[in-house]
């Protein structure tokens, strides 16, 4: 008890402040500044005025900062450049032993002649399924800003598209019809071949998936949303995308498991599910961003 | 100097690119130009990227049965610049999204008068 007393003011206060033991209220240690109370505030256009003029100033100095800023960054990056070892030389540093193993043995440890893509999808398989997640979470969030529902428009907006829409289904365009016609098939095989070929040529999941996606922006830009409509509804569209992304979850869980239990590999087309776990997520992700921005609806 | 230049000439290319973009990024008053500004810098991220994974007279990394061993280029640059891609798309479309809902709320994009009319609405 002696001891506390002894102790200086300000830190038995901050003491007894974490103990909780006295009200943070009346004596506060950490004051934050406090806006002028509403009764003392000066008149409205004086108010205004003091506004305008601190944005003013604001302005007046924010580009010369940003071009100080700006012209900084470029002299400390390209002194960094100066110094780098040079372009295409084999003992860069960043050729190193890891590059080394990726090539000598991704073949017999993942089954994949294409070195790039067993290292995204079997050494590097958890990076890739964060990146399959941060497109899902884009599409969901753009999702929130643009879904055009009841609560999201007003009257207004929800009759002038229905006007839009009706419009857009008397104007056919034909040459786009036509080439879409002749165009999609092509697209659409181009793109399957390109997904299952990802572990022996250059190809895979993101691109594949990036050209099914375009294929499918094609066929909703030619025939119409209503057309589009009998393929994929919301509903059907985001059981693809999560059923994607939950494939490649459990997959990679599985390949995880094998890997650290050291089990046999039975599992040698693995790389190839994954890939079309991928593909479907990617697409529906480039279709889904298309459908979002140009009708706000899926 | 010259030398160098030409030694990096693509990572000297990048930082200029980097720099074009950032300038856009910090100077533009328009949302959109912003966002174009982000892109350019992410573009040169990427031509970096690509080009520090690269070796003179190598061949891309798909090792199959070829009879002869030949030198391939890195393969880890390549991957991350997918990484980088994906990121990339994500946020472009989430800022336009944002954009888009900004400009029904306030009415406009240009940085200035977005900040005088929430200063406004905000008393």
């Amino acid at each position: 008890m002696s001891k506390k007393e002894e102790q200086p003011d300000r830190l038995r206060q901050f003491i007894s402040w974490v103990d909780g033991d006295r009200e943070p209220k009346d004596r506060t240690l950490f004051v934050m500044e406090q806006r002028p109370h509403r009764d003392f505030r000066p008149s409205e256009e004086e108010f205004e005025r003091r506004e305008k003029d601190r944005l003013r100033k604001f302005f007046n100095w924010y580009p010369i900062a940003a071009a100080v800023i700006c012209v900084a960054l470029g002299i400390i990056l390209f002194t960094t450049v100066m110094n780098m070892p040079g372009f295409g030389q084999e003992d860069n540093p960043i050729n190193n032993e890891v590059a080394e193993r990726y090539l000598k043995r991704s073949e017999e440890e993942t089954g994949s002649e294409n070195v790039v893509t067993a290292m995204i999808i079997g050494y590097r398989g958890f990076d890739t399924l964060g990146e399959s997640c941060v497109l899902f979470l884009a599409v969901s969030a753009v999702m929130i800003l643009l879904l055009r529902d009841r609560k999201n428009t007003s009257e207004h907006e929800l009759q002038q598209m229905e006007r839009e829409e009706t419009a857009a289904q008397g104007r056919s365009d034909l040459i786009l019809k036509q080439v879409a016609w002749v165009l999609l098939p092509f697209i659409f095989l181009f793109a399957i071949y390109v997904l299952l070929n990802g572990e022996t040529s250059p190809g895979g999941g993101f691109s594949g998936g990036t050209i099914l996606g375009a294929g499918l922006i094609l066929f909703s830009a030619a025939f119409g949303h209503g057309h589009m409509r009998v393929l994929m509804n919301q509903r059907r569209y985001s059981a693809v995308r999560t059923f994607g992304l939950l494939l490649y979850a459990v997959l990679y869980g599985v390949y995880i498991f094998i890997g650290a239990n050291g089990l046999p590999n039975y599992l040698t087309g693995m790389i190839l599910l994954i890939d079309l776990a991928v593909g479907l997520v990617v697409a529906c992700t480039v279709y889904g961003f298309y459908a979002l921005f140009s009708r706000g609806e899926i | 100097m010259l030398e160098e230049i030409i030694q990096n000439r693509y990572a000297v290319t990048a930082v200029i690119l980097f720099g074009i973009g950032f300038t856009n990024l910090m100077l533009q008053q328009n949302l959109l130009r912003k966002v174009i500004g982000f892109n350019i810098m992410d573009s040169a991220v990427f031509l970096l990227l690509a080009s520090l994974g690269y070796i003179d007279g190598g061949v891309a990394p798909i090792v199959g049965d070829r009879g002869f061993d030949p030198l391939y280029i890195n393969p880890i640059p390549s991957g991350l610049v997918l990484t980088g891609i994906v990121v990339s798309v994500s946020i472009t479309a989430f800022s336009l999204a944002l954009i888009q809902r900004i400009y029904r709320r306030y009415g406009t994009i240009e940085m200035r008068e977005l900040l005088e009319r929430a200063k406004k609405e905000d008393d």
